[in-house]
């Protein structure tokens, strides 16, 4: 009985911090599916954040803020996809600069927003949690078992191959990379209406960073999204539970030493499905070989 | 350079929302940045680990190693350091030679696990060394709140300070620690060389270019990667033995060890096109950055988060105009060296095991 | 082309380094005094409250003033330069970290006028200030030992340094004053701005059935997490009340602003200058209005709790046995003169070990206030560099 209850109490703090952490690393992986890194997460998650807050707050409706923050970060990601996939350009570099960009436009747009508590809050652990994961199980039924799938896929694997297809290579790039920027807006916009209803500025606090390791972790798989980010979370919370016999640092340490040796023991095996899409971080452009 | 300046146009928009005549900051910030007394050595603060890292990582790059893990290895170079100053008996003038070595050892050593991975599984490397970035945040963090917590610093989450033999020597009155930057550009214009002149230099070239052929001509692939990755990872622990040496004297909270700063020479490497000379340029741009920053915070007054801003805008234009230059010259004969590798993730795949499943 | 863009670059350059020296011009006689913080202006919490402070002082004083935000540990010195150069005679700054750039700065510039919050090395042109929490803590510990159910309170730490623990220990002491069966639960952040650990920390709490709280954390995320479970708390630094006007009880406000006045003052008047600063601390308690009880300002106690902690009686050595509301007022009437008529820390005090730290009929010194690393008893849970 104790014990149980124990585990169900911590097992449902791990989702209060999960609930973002899964957001963000399903729109990532859509992204990363279709071939375009974006390191801007943190900086779509602050814009998310600030914008869902501010809406919520002048509106009253936190559903409303949502919604916001997911057009938001969409438009955040599309100024990635217009750099990264027409432009072409180095995608490391620029969703380095999409984060330093929404990080600087979140802190100079909330001047005077903090400091208030949000009037009409959403329960933390409400809808966001139960929808992300049946989000997951969505998109892992869209990514494997639907036409659409196949074509996300092919163009994260081999762009040229579905160029010859018929398939336009940028517009799935653009359509996977602004949905992972809304998901990623929903994810920020969730920390300042839900899991901590107010705004304060730099308020994700790398959670976005952790998102691109978590997408990694979960290697590129939906459903596996919702164990890693379970896990993060459950081990975020325990740092604290257990702090009186083992210092936080080690458990905060685990998940991240524990995706290299995933990796190595997925490699020696030889399991395929954890690799990365071949394509991945590579600009497209037809003809070039 | 017509990136910067459309940039500095968008962020005059900025400027003006605060009410500031846009001249009038770009006026003050050259001003303070680089005419004022003192202001102008205060640019390669930064240049310092920049330039450091940015080497080690082009070098990695033009060996198709994807080595995000630059930070990692600073701090792992940082803590080499720093338990060299203060666990060990060495003292007096070798203090500082032996912190170097083992940065540089540390750095290495830190860097060496991914590329073992990579060599003997092909386990992706960028996800290996951005994974070992957070261990080395967290080892650090543990190590200045645990065990290395000096008993002076009143329970703050700091080591002792350095014995005064562990600090770096400053150019006379400006902050630089010499040492370091005469490292990196020693350690720069050494690369230079090997790329161009040496056998490994040929062996990196070629594997960076075509693995193909590499294997056919008979380069051993697991020694140069291996070659490459020491000196990687050990450039950027030589940087990190620069900070805690040259500026912070002590080891603390990880964040303030490295201001991203193997993250940014990333950048600096991308900019610098697989050049080692190059990143002496753009290394050194991204101090003047950083500098103009600074500026603008202080003599106009701005919150820091301009900063971020600015810094995004002008990556943005500099990575979007490039393409859009190459557009322009695309009729142009191809200029000698191809387009540089992107620091991609692509891992490595065979040529034949093609497709998805 | 190549030839065409680069002419027109040079020239561009040459007109922006001409503008560079355009003599700017400033009219100046005003003093320009510098403030380097640490966090951001927008943390409502630490670095807020300085910046507070600080515009107060703008309106009041015929000063000007300049900030910097967000300034990394490393970078105090340069950004100590710029102010210099750019004319700051009075420099603040606010954090524990920049202690020893601020004394390698003071150095450099023995004509400027440099003072460094929470820090303990002076110079002749080196002040230390600080606007302390201890007394406000007790004060709210008091509270928190009337209104607990559960006999647990709980302390949600950012570091486990000598301020922290300092009060940690004050509000421990008035807890077990009015609860003697009470426990103070400890978590520790390492941080002092994450509304996550903030939250987690909480929660870990809750789940070993604490039921008021307090905190050292530069946001309202414990107030906010325990509210949610209409648990009690005291709010931390800035006035948070109005994040659960129906759980917050009390907490401790700043007020910079006394101290910045009265240093800038006395600079203005030549009472302090660049060269007798070497014993100027600034150590400032209730008595000179520094720091105020309540979460909101001229609200000691929120009027929802004032009938149970007027219901709720305590027997004292000093007072006899009276209400713990009336014990709250009494002290801070005692700790609001000058010198105190009372000090949490007189002995005799025992630590959790039970090893005498302040003997019968002594009180603690500044020095050991900022070097306290014991535990007072009662306290539970992890204390790294106990003694």
């Amino acid at each position: 009985m104790g014990v149980v209850d124990w585990i169900l109490g911590v097992l449902v703090r791990g989702m209060a911090l999960g609930t973002p952490l899964l957001w963000g690393a399903l729109g990532e992986i859509y992204a990363e599916r279709a071939g375009v890194v974006n390191l801007g997460v943190e900086g779509m998650m602050i814009l998310g954040a600030f914008f869902a807050f501010a809406a919520a707050q002048v509106t009253g409706h936190p559903g409303l803020g949502l919604l916001v923050a997911a057009v938001i970060g969409g438009m955040a990601a599309l100024l990635h996809a217009f750099v990264s996939v027409t432009l072409r350009a180095n995608q490391f570099v620029s969703g380095l600069a999409l984060s330093m960009l929404g990080l600087g436009l979140a802190g100079l747009l909330g001047r005077g927003w903090e400091g208030f508590p949000l009037s009409n809050p959403l329960p933390e652990l409400s809808i966001l949690p139960p929808l992300g994961v049946l989000l997951a199980v969505a998109l892992w039924a869209l990514l494997y078992h639907t036409r659409w799938g196949i074509i996300l896929r092919t163009v994260g694997e081999s762009p040229a191959a579905a160029d010859a297809m018929g398939i336009d290579v940028a517009l799935v790039r653009y359509l996977a990379v602004v949905f992972g920027g809304m998901l990623a807006g929903v994810a920020g916009g969730f920390l300042s209406v839900a899991y901590r209803p107010s705004w304060t500025e730099g308020m994700t606090g790398g959670i976005g960073w952790i998102v691109v390791a978590l997408a990694i972790f979960a290697s590129w798989d939906p459903l596996r999204a919702i164990g890693a980010a379970l896990l993060f979370g459950t081990l975020f919370h325990l740092s604290f539970r257990l702090q009186a016999w083992i210092p936080p640092e080690p458990l905060q340490m685990m998940p991240f030493a524990f995706t290299i040796l995933v990796l190595a023991i997925a490699a020696r095996w030889g399991a395929r499905a954890w690799q990365a899409p071949a394509a991945l971080g590579l600009p497209y452009l037809r003809g070039e070989r | 350079m017509v990136a910067i300046f459309a940039a500095f146009i968008a962020a005059g928009g900025i400027f003006s929302a605060y009410g500031i005549n846009p001249i009038h900051a770009y006026a003050v910030i050259a001003h303070d940045a680089l005419v004022v007394p003192g202001a102008f050595p205060e640019i390669f603060r930064s240049t310092i680990p920049l330039l450091l890292t940015g080497v080690g990582l082009v070098l990695a790059f033009r060996a198709q190693f994807y080595n995000i893990g630059a930070e990692g290895q600073l701090l792992a170079g940082a803590v080499a350091a720093t338990g060299v100053a203060l666990f060990t008996p060495v003292r007096g003038p070798m203090t500082l030679p032996v912190m170097f070595a083992a940065g540089f050892v540390g750095g290495a050593l830190w860097g060496l696990l991914p590329s073992l991975l990579k060599l003997r599984l092909n386990v992706n490397e960028v996800i290996t060394t951005l994974m070992m970035n957070y261990i080395a945040l967290y080892f650090v963090s543990w190590l200045v709140t645990g065990p290395w917590r000096g008993p002076s610093v009143r329970g703050f989450a700091y080591t002792d300070q350095f014995p005064a033999a562990a600090w770096l020597p400053l150019i006379p009155g400006t902050r630089i620690h010499w040492p370091t930057l005469a490292l990196g550009v020693v350690l720069a214009a050494g690369c230079a060389v090997l790329l161009a002149r040496t056998r490994l230099g040929f062996a990196i070239r070629v594997q960076g270019e075509n693995p193909e052929a590499a294997r056919y001509v008979g380069i051993n692939a697991l020694r140069t990667t291996l070659l490459v990755m020491l000196l990687s990872g050990g450039a950027a622990g030589l940087a990190g033995v620069g900070e805690v040496a040259g500026v912070h004297h002590k080891l603390l909270d990880p964040n303030q060890v490295s201001l991203g700063y193997g993250y940014t020479a990333i950048i600096v490497a991308w900019l610098a096109r697989g050049q080692a000379l190059a990143t002496l340029i753009t290394a050194t741009l991204f101090g003047l950055i950083y500098s103009s920053g600074d500026v603008m915070q202080v003599s106009l007054q701005m919150p820091f988060r301009v900063t971020s801003v600015f810094n995004g805008l002008i990556l943005f234009f500099l990575i979007g105009s490039e393409r859009l230059l190459a557009y322009r010259v695309r009729w142009a004969p191809r200029p000698a060296p191809a387009d540089p590798p992107a620091p991609a993730a692509a891992p490595h795949r065979p040529s034949g095991e093609e497709q998805w499943e | 082309m190549r030839g065409h863009v680069s002419r027109w670059l040079t020239s561009a350059v040459v007109i922006a380094v001409l503008l560079a020296f355009i003599p700017m011009g400033y009219a100046q006689q005003k003093l320009k005094v510098g403030f380097i913080y640490v966090g951001p202006i927008g943390d409502y919490g630490w670095t807020n409250a300085h910046d507070v402070a600080r515009r107060l002082v703008e309106q009041q004083l015929p000063v000007e003033t300049l900030y910097v935000e967000s300034v990394p540990e490393g970078r105090v010195e340069p950004f100590i330069d710029r102010l210099v150069a750019q004319g700051a005679k009075v420099i603040f700054t606010t954090s524990f970290g920049f202690m020893d750039g601020t004394v390698a700065a003071a150095q450099r510039y023995p004509n400027v006028i440099f003072a460094h919050a929470s820090g303990f090395k002076r110079a002749r042109n080196l002040a230390t200030y600080m606007a302390d929490f201890y007394q406000v803590y007790y004060l709210n510990g008091l509270m928190a030992g009337a209104l607990t159910k559960t006999n647990k309170v709980g302390y949600v730490g950012a570091f486990p340094i000598p301020e922290v623990k300092r009060h940690l220990d004050a509000y421990a002491l008035g807890v077990r004053a009015v609860n003697p069966q009470a426990t103070i639960q400890v978590r520790w952040l390492q941080d002092w701005f994450s509304p996550p650990k903030a939250k987690e920390a909480t929660q870990a709490l809750i789940a070993d059935g604490v039921d008021v709280f307090a905190f050292t954390e530069d946001s309202p995320t414990v107030i906010q997490e325990s509210a949610k479970k209409n648990l009690l708390s005291f709010a931390h630094y800035s006035p948070m009340y109005k994040f659960a006007p129906k759980q917050v009880v009390s907490g401790e406000l700043v007020h910079w602003e006394t101290i910045y006045l009265d240093f800038l003052r006395k600079v203005l008047a030549g009472k302090y200058s660049a060269d007798n600063l070497q014993n100027v601390d600034y150590w400032w308690l209730l008595a000179e209005k520094a720091v105020e009880v309540g979460a909101e300002p001229g609200m000691m106690i929120n009027p929802l709790f004032v009938s149970r902690l007027k219901a709720a009686t305590v027997k004292t050595e000093d007072l006899g046995t009276l209400s713990v509301y009336d014990l709250v007022q009494k002290r801070i009437a005692q700790m609001s003169k000058n010198p105190v008529a009372f000090d949490p820390f007189a002995g005799p005090i025992k630590d959790r070990k039970g090893v005498l730290r302040v003997p019968a009929g002594q009180t603690l010194t500044v020095a050991e206030l900022t070097s306290m690393e014991w535990a007072a008893s009662g306290v539970v849970g992890p204390w790294p560099g106990e003694p």
